[in-house]
């Protein structure tokens, strides 16, 4: 009768056509059960029936607060099949924060004393998944009980884990809990220490070595209290040193189990017990954290041992099959955590690398070896790079394995493990890769991978290439210009315009001259070379490369006797300006405009044919009427400079100086949006205090510094007309919406509407003066912020606040998160705080 | 440390079994946790890509499909993935070896006993009997106490 109802409400679920049945079907008997459950009298049959259904709800989401009581009260009974049920469902419907634990505590009590066993089982249970500090303090008593007098496996293993629990609840249960009671019962007696018990055992030590080394990373930190803490730390090294006499029993039971197959029933595929094992290591690797920090003869002795026990069963061990490579991967985390001796941390890179090697059939098994391989592997770097880059063909591999995740890993760790003597090598393996991937991205019908995903990959490479050009200054100029230039041909079109900055600072800052333009006259011609050009199709990124280099190269890639004159001249290239000029007028690329402009003005200096001069200045004063108006302004600005003579012209328009960049941090997620205007306005100042350009500057700060997008420089043209700095005061119907150890941020809504919002940030210095500071806002994807510049400046006194304005557009909730970094004080260190902001308004 | 939740559904996102440990303090719901795990764990290869991913700051999910259920697990981010597999592997094991053969309406209908069997392999997210043997023995005495 109880199945069968609970049987029919499954099948009339299941049995629903719509959705709208299958609700109906739920809310009806949703109702049924709560009136049901108010009836005190109500068989237990009946209630049992009720509260099985309710759990049904439970598992299909449903609200099921309203049969808390009810579970509980079915606990009350003394039959066992309601018990049981009864817990269950209690553990299922409470959590550890409600006030209705309360309520559990006599009838735990009561059943933690009961005759019979599994009834004393359910209790545990339910204490070690529910358990609040109080009911842990109640409770304890009634567990050390059946730890002390009980001599069944069965209850044993789950007190143990039970106790685990409530040590990690209430830190004080461990003043009374009697430690020596593990070593005497619980792991020399053979009929007792099952590999059940030892779990709970291993989890017992666990828990009190985890609170041990909470409280002594804590020690030090509050001198208020230190008399305490000393009495405490005193007590804490006294129980250390009894729980290390378990050091030695336990290492021995890993060994056999590890060399031994005795027991088939804790056989999983050809390895005995793994999760003993594991746990075990972890056991014993907690040990020797503490214990090496403590510098604890008790337990440091035992460091050689171990050592050659993990070595042991490094050899050992089987990596045919998950079991045994689980064991393999817990050896290697436990020789990195403790930082263990070389030859051990090479043996543990080595198991790792070994996780990469390809295998004949490729499946889950090994990428999952592969994944967690990758993962630990980026962190070895650091302390074994040369074990590491031994491994780089395995690693290599990795990027062209089918799996994303292990794509990324292996890539971040070709990055990890770059360096002068392996920079060429790596960066063809790169290329490789980048050309691989962008081609599967157009072709992206026929491939396996997500065409975000590769995006995604594609722009990871391209920003830690150009991260690495800038650290290693030492290598070879032709395989980076090499690189750039490829790099921008097959990845251009992934690469945001703005971006494209960052390639023409790195092009910039080669030395090699000659081989510069060389490879630019042969870019050149291939690019203008019309017959191959025909189908070709070429990135606005790459375009504003060239467009870039032909105003500064130009003359020597013209004067350069390899250059195919045929195709590359003077002619061919005005025309490409020209013609680009036009694909681009009426396009929203001012920024591409802006670049072919200052091209054009460039290259009229260097040469000499009128009609040719006369081309670019019509190019130039096409702009004239255009609706943008920093292009209009711009394109009369130059058109001035243009008619100016020559010699003042020149100076104007000399060769870039080498760049000097500020580094700034990216994740490793490409957030959707995350500009920094305020590095590039460095940049410009950094530009302005150069001697020669700094008087011109001053007066056409547009012509100096042509290389960057044009409203930083308008900003800049707003703000640094030395205006006195007047105190900015936050407005009153701003809100706090960050409160950091530095700073203060108030959020003040200037405008929503649909599509466009625009808030205003005011941060506000608490204790220190700041300075550089950097603001970082990303928005979720379906929209674009707009930052504008800090207002007054980038620095401030203690008590001061700066403003910092954000124009959203797109559509969506508005939600931000703000990334405030800056410099405390004189301190060179950059800080940063991190903060989310959601309104509640959508655009 | 340990599990945090367990959860099993089917490929179409229906929820079979679904257990927390812990209670994560995010502020997302329960259900809408349940759903976005289901969107992420669907849309992966099942035969290529590997078993395990970050969920969050603070867990990682490690996650086997058998047949047309997929048997997921939660765990500490500063866990290892490898060994939780063969807990789940276990668990399937355990269940199929109790029901004989499993099928997923099995677990629909007998839901509490998969219940049980959870709870004599796992508490407080915890493993605490790895020997099929030992937990089968165990089981079939339990459930003849009906």
């Amino acid at each position: 009768m109880v199945a069968s109802s609970l049987r029919s409400f499954i099948k009339d679920v299941r049995n629903a056509k719509t959705l709208a049945d299958e609700r109906s079907v739920i809310s009806k008997q949703s109702a049924k059960i709560r009136t049901k459950l108010r009836d005190d009298r109500l068989s237990n049959e009946k209630k049992r029936a009720n509260i099985q259904k309710l759990l049904y709800l439970y598992i299909l989401g449903e609200k099921t607060h309203f049969g808390q009581v009810g579970s509980i009260n079915l606990i009350a009974s003394d039959e066992f099949v309601d018990k049981r049920l009864g817990y269950l469902a209690t553990i299922l419907l409470l959590d550890e924060s409600q006030d209705l634990l309360t309520l559990l505590t006599n009838m735990l009590n009561n059943d933690l004393q009961h005759p019979n066993k599994y009834i004393v089982a359910l209790a545990l249970n339910t204490l070690g998944c529910l358990s609040s500090t109080e009911l842990a303090r109640d409770l304890y008593p009634d567990v050390e009980n059946i730890l002390k007098n009980s001599s069944d496996p069965f209850l044993l293993k789950k007190a143990l884990q039970c106790n685990a629990k409530l040590i990690q609840k209430d830190r004080s249960l461990l003043e009374i809990f009697p430690v020596s009671l593990i070593g005497s019962k619980l792991i020399d007696s053979a009929n007792i220490s099952t590999h059940g018990v030892l779990l709970g055992v291993c989890k017992v030590l666990q828990a009190i070595l985890i609170t041990f080394d909470k409280s002594f990373n804590k020690t030090g930190e509050d001198t208020a209290t230190e008399q305490e803490d000393d009495d405490e730390y005193q007590e804490d090294v006294g129980i250390l040193k009894t729980i290390a006499e378990y050091i030695q029993p336990l290492s021995y039971r890993l060994s056999t189990l590890n060399s031994k197959s005795l027991e088939p029933s804790y056989d999983v595929q050809g390895i005995q017990d793994p999760f003993l094992q594991c746990e075990l290591l972890v056991t014993l690797k907690w040990f020797f954290k503490i214990g090496n920090n403590l510098g604890l003869e008790e337990i440091t002795r035992h460091n050689t041992a171990f050592n050659d026990r993990l070595t042991q069963i490094a050899t050992n061990t089987s990596a045919l099959k998950n079991p045994g490579n689980a064991i393999l991967y817990e050896v290697t985390r436990t020789i990195f955590e403790l930082n263990l001796t070389q030859p051990l941390r090479v043996l543990g890179v080595n198991i790792l690398a070994n996780f990469l090697a390809p295998t004949k059939n490729a499946n889950n098994t090994s990428n999952n070896v592969k994944y967690v391989g990758l993962n630990t592997l980026v962190s070895v770097v650091p302390e074994e790079p040369k074990a590491v880059q031994r491994y780089r063909k395995f690693i290599s591999q990795c990027l062209y394995d089918y799996d994303i995740s292990i794509k990324f890993r292996a890539l971040e760790l070709t990055f990890e493990i770059m360096d002068e003597e392996n920079f060429v090598e790596l960066t063809t393996e790169l290329m490789n890769f980048l050309e691989k991937i962008s081609k599967s991205h157009y072709h992206y019908a026929t491939s396996y991978i997500d065409i975000d995903d590769s995006k995604d990959l594609i722009l990871y490479t391209v920003d830690h290439l150009l991260e690495k050009f800038e650290v290693f200054t030492n290598s070879d100029d032709k395989t980076k210009l090499d690189a750039l230039m490829n790099t921008l041909k097959m990845a251009g079109s992934f690469v945001d315009l703005d971006r494209t900055n960052e390639f023409i600072v790195a092009i910039n800052n080669i030395d090699d001259l000659k081989y510069k333009i060389a490879l630019l006259s042969k870019e050149l011609a291939e690019l203008l070379d019309e017959k191959k050009n025909a189908d070709a199709e070429s990135s606005a990124c790459l375009e504003l490369t060239i467009v870039w280099c032909i105003g500064e190269y130009v003359d020597l890639i013209i004067a350069n006797p390899n250059t195919n004159k045929n195709i590359v001249n003077e002619k061919s290239i005005i025309q490409f300006l020209s013609k680009l000029n036009n694909t681009y007028r009426l396009s929203k690329e001012s920024k591409m405009v802006h670049y072919i402009l200052t091209a054009a003005l460039k290259l009229s200096t260097k040469i000499n044919d009128k009609a040719l001069v006369e081309e670019l200045r019509q190019i130039i004063v096409s702009h004239s009427k255009d609706t943008n108006l920093m292009t209009q302004t711009k394109s009369i600005h130059y058109e001035l400079l243009f008619n100016q003579p020559d010699n003042i012209k020149k100076q104007f328009l000399q060769a870039m100086p080498k760049f000097e960049k500020k580094t700034t941090s990216r994740g490793l997620e490409t957030h959707p949006i995350a500009k920094e205007p305020k590095k590039q306005n460095d940049l410009l100042l950094d530009l302005l205090n150069d001697t020669e350009f700094g008087k011109i500057a001053t007066k056409e700060p547009t012509i100096a510094q042509p290389e960057k997008p044009n409203d930083v420089l308008a900003d800049l043209l707003g703000s640094s007309t030395s205006k006195p700095k007047e105190k900015l005061q936050i407005p009153s119907e701003s809100v706090l919406i960050h409160k950091g150890t530095e700073i203060e941020v108030y959020e003040k809504t200037i405008d929503i509407s649909s599509g466009l919002a625009h808030l205003e940030l005011y941060v506000k210095a608490l204790n220190n003066k700041l300075t550089d500071i950097q603001p970082l806002c990303a928005v979720p994807k379906t929209q674009k912020i707009t930052l504008s510049q800090l207002q007054p400046s980038n620095s401030m006194n203690a008590g001061e606040t700066v403003k910092q304005s954000l124009r959203i557009n797109g559509s969506g909730k508005l939600k931000l998160r703000i990334k405030m970094s800056f410099c405390v004080g004189d301190a060179s260190a950059v800080v940063s705080e991190q903060f989310d902001y959601k309104l509640d308004q959508t655009i | 440390m340990g599990i945090r939740f367990i959860l099993c559904f089917n490929k179409q996102g229906v929820v079979r079994l679904v257990r927390w440990f812990a209670t994560d303090d995010s502020s997302t719901e329960p259900q809408e946790e349940i759903s976005q795990i289901y969107r992420l764990i669907s849309s992966r290869d099942h035969k290529h890509q590997c078993n395990f991913f970050e969920l969050s700051e603070t867990t990682k999910l490690v996650y086997k499909r058998y047949a047309g259920l997929y048997f997921v697990m939660g765990i500490d981010i500063t866990d290892e993935e490898p060994i939780y597999l063969s807990h789940i592997h276990l668990f399937v094991e355990v269940l199929d070896a109790f029901f004989g053969n499993v099928c997923e309406l099995d677990i629909v209908f007998n839901f509490y006993k998969a219940y049980m069997v959870m709870d004599e392999m796992f508490l407080g997210g915890e493993i605490q009997e790895v020997s099929k043997d030992v937990l089968l023995e165990r089981l079939s005495t339990t459930d003849r106490l009906e």
